[in-house]
């Protein structure tokens, strides 16, 4: 009797710790596997972006306010690693702190995957063009030649000719003007953090700035 | 009835959604366009997962609960200073009161706010107002929100209490700027009511409850149909009867229907709106009222009336108020700004019972026109810089037909004032206030400290009363957390 006792106790026992560590590795496994909606991180891709992202950068893409980026278009890679950094809360410029940590603290890698697949086929708008051909002009060459005496980088080589981006380097052809223009101070100022940035913009005078952002907005 | 409150920005909202204040208000409790939608998805876009879960067979939702209670404690402090003592509300003059108030706290609100589920979203306030010195039920707001699959049409269903909570721009009703009001001699605090508005903003917390369906239109074209009734809080007859209308001051008779649409249009850092209302009241004052009917039947059975209006015969008064409000925004990288506001044109027939020339009754008539018109205009314009410094100048202006019986003093219901406000955010959760109101009118074209009123028995021989005798300074403080 008192054999069988023990035995009960230590299967329950047994019993007890299998429950434990099952629900410990579902839990590291990531509890999207489990979870059943309106559990935000179970969400497909056209869920999320109808609740989340679509009220500040727009169903397609292509945001109203230039406090938001355009994502229409912009490439996969560069979305998602934005994504990624947002959840770690390793991007941290005011907007990307009061907006982004939030959205970006519970999405999954799958839901990451699928919102910059989404807005990456979105098709591409057009720059909001110049009114000062001559500040263009200046924009162009910099943008294309930068300024080797001052150390100072092309934009295209990490952006493209046409501002078309390359792998994790966003796209920069049709984006808002007055973001562009934020961004580039943000970088010099450390407050959105990426070396090759801020090494580039602290180089060059707000004059010059001005000028690539304006160039940038004919892409 | 307990005044409304003001609500605004509140962190459950932030806990919930991940997001911070400015991502739904330019300055609480202004909201910007992503407030707007949030608001009308029924507060429940949320970016955590449930504590609690459950789901059927369908593996359709059964419950869902968030592991954070979204529970806010909303505080507002106030100092308020009077350019003139107002008269002892006990002796006779040169007796007079303090010329300062401290309201501490002014407004101390416990929130419940956010979703309910995953369609259903709640706003349940309940506030100690510290001029009422109580307890009581505030704003209240749960809705059910639903889109269609493309986000082009966004519907719900509010149920509230307080006509105009459920509006999500901001000139007109309960959320006008600027919000932050303390008590001021002329809006009853101290006096009288020297500030007369139209009915649209008076059917608030403990007098209705309304139900309504909306839908929202590709971000743009809003729609709403509401119709309220009348809820009177704390009355101790089980239905609305001569005693809850004298605590009260009136009720809603049958239903009230309201219509609401609205334009809104956004470009790059602007967003613009154009709206218009209206509302049907059938309204039962209260007032010192006897029918013939009643003193005969009550002389019969050997009873006395008391004057007060009754259900039956029940005197009522119709009023139609018609609205166009506007909001325009400029919601910049470090400056807000804001213009908006409304007029509504509000015209008030009174019952045949009550009017001197048709009066039937046993005791006084009531009102002198058998149709009283008043017209509001308010107009605001807000300045923020980096969401820190900031401030905003309002000016209200309201004008009517001069109704000697129902208003008093010289029978005009008009008022007009000034609010000039400067305000410090040094986090966006505490917000100091400095505030001047400034009166060029108050209704009857005298001061709270006027002859007829009846918090001053004493105050005749007060000299020189005006309506400036009203400007208040205010220091205020709001918080939540």
């Amino acid at each position: 009797m008192r054999k069988l006792a023990v035995t009960s106790l230590g299967m329950a026992a047994i019993a007890l710790g299998t429950i434990a560590i099952a629900a410990l590795a579902v839990r590291d496994a990531h509890s999207a596997t489990l979870i059943v909606p309106p559990d935000p991180s179970t969400k497909g891709t056209q869920a999320l972006v109808n609740s989340a992202c679509s009220k500040c950068h727009g169903q397609y893409g292509v945001s109203i306010s230039p406090l938001f980026p355009i994502l229409a278009g912009q490439l996969p890679g560069y979305i998602e690693a934005e994504l990624k950094l947002f959840r770690l809360r390793g991007r941290s410029d005011p907007r990307g702190r009061a907006f982004m940590w939030g959205i970006a603290r519970g999405l999954t890698d799958e839901q990451i995957k699928g919102v910059a697949q989404y807005f990456s086929s979105q098709p591409a708008v057009k720059g909001s063009g110049t009114s000062n051909p001559a500040l263009a002009g200046k924009g162009k060459a910099m943008y294309e030649n930068g300024a080797p005496d001052r150390d100072i980088e092309a934009c295209t080589v990490c952006h493209g000719h046409s501002g078309e981006g390359v792998n994790t380097q966003p796209r920069l052809a049709g984006q808002h003007r007055d973001y562009v223009s934020t961004e580039m101070f943000l970088y010099r100022n450390g407050l959105r953090e990426n070396k090759v940035m801020q090494h580039v913009t602290e180089k060059m005078t707000d004059d010059e700035i001005a000028a690539v952002v304006d160039y940038v907005s004919t892409l | 009835m307990l005044a409304a409150q003001p609500a605004r920005a509140i962190p459950p909202f932030a806990r919930q959604t991940g997001l911070a204040c400015e991502a739904c208000h330019t300055m609480p409790p202004e909201l910007t366009a992503f407030g707007r939608r949030f608001k009308l998805s029924g507060y429940t876009l949320t970016t955590r997962p449930p504590l609690v879960n459950d789901i059927d067979d369908h593996k359709k939702d059964t419950l869902w609960l968030t592991d954070l209670p979204g529970i806010a404690v909303l505080a507002q402090m106030g100092y308020d200073h009077y350019d003139r003592a107002p008269p002892d509300t006990g002796q006779p003059y040169p007796a007079h009161a303090q010329s300062d108030t401290l309201q501490f706290p002014d407004q101390f609100s416990l929130v419940y706010a956010g979703a309910v589920s995953d369609k259903v979203g709640a706003w349940l306030q309940l506030t100690y107002n510290g001029q009422a010195g109580s307890v009581g039920i505030d704003n209240i707001d749960i809705r059910y929100s639903d889109h269609t699959s493309d986000n082009k049409w966004v519907w719900g269903v509010t149920a509230n209490n307080y006509l105009t909570f459920q509006d999500v721009w901001n000139g007109i009703g309960s959320y006008t700027v600027p919000n932050f009001n303390t008590v001021t001699l002329s809006s009853g605090g101290v006096g009288g009511t020297g500030t007369s508005g139209p009915i649209l903003n008076a059917l608030g917390p403990g007098s209705v409850a309304g139900i309504g369906a909306y839908a929202f239109y590709n971000d743009s074209l809003y729609f709403e149909l509401s119709a309220y009734h009348s809820a009177v809080a704390g009355g101790n007859s089980p239905t609305i009867d001569s005693v809850s209308l004298a605590a009260n001051g009136g009720a809603v008779d049958r239903f009230a229907p309201y219509a609401r649409i609205a334009y809104e249009r956004d470009w790059g850092y602007h967003s613009a709106e154009i709206g218009a209302s209206a509302l049907y009241v059938n309204w039962i004052p209260s007032v010192g009222y006897i029918s013939r009917q009643q003193q005969a039947a009550a002389s019969l059975a050997g009873n006395t009336y008391t004057p007060g209006q009754t259900f039956n015969p029940g005197a009522i008064n119709r009023y139609t108020d018609l609205s166009v409000d506007w909001q325009y925004q400029y919601n910049g990288q470090y400056n807000i700004f804001s213009f908006l506001g409304h007029v509504t044109h509000e015209r008030q027939q009174n019952s045949d019972q009550l009017v001197a020339a048709s009066f039937t009754g046993a005791s006084s008539p009531i009102y002198t026109n058998p149709t009283d018109t008043l017209t509001q205009f308010l107009v605001t314009g807000e300045y923020f810089r980096n969401r820190r410094y900031g401030g905003l100048v309002s000016f209200t202006r309201t004008t009517g037909t001069y109704d000697p019986l129902a208003n008093g003093g010289n029978g005009s219901p008009a008022n007009q004032y000034e609010t000039f406000e400067l305000d410090y955010v040094p986090w966006l959760n505490v917000r100091f206030i400095l505030q001047y109101d400034a009166y060029q009118v108050v209704a009857n074209n005298q001061s709270p400290f006027n002859l007829s009123n009846a918090n001053f028995p004493n105050s005749p021989g007060f000299p020189n009363v005006k309506a400036s005798d009203n400007n208040t300074w205010v220091v205020g403080l709001w918080m939540d957390f």
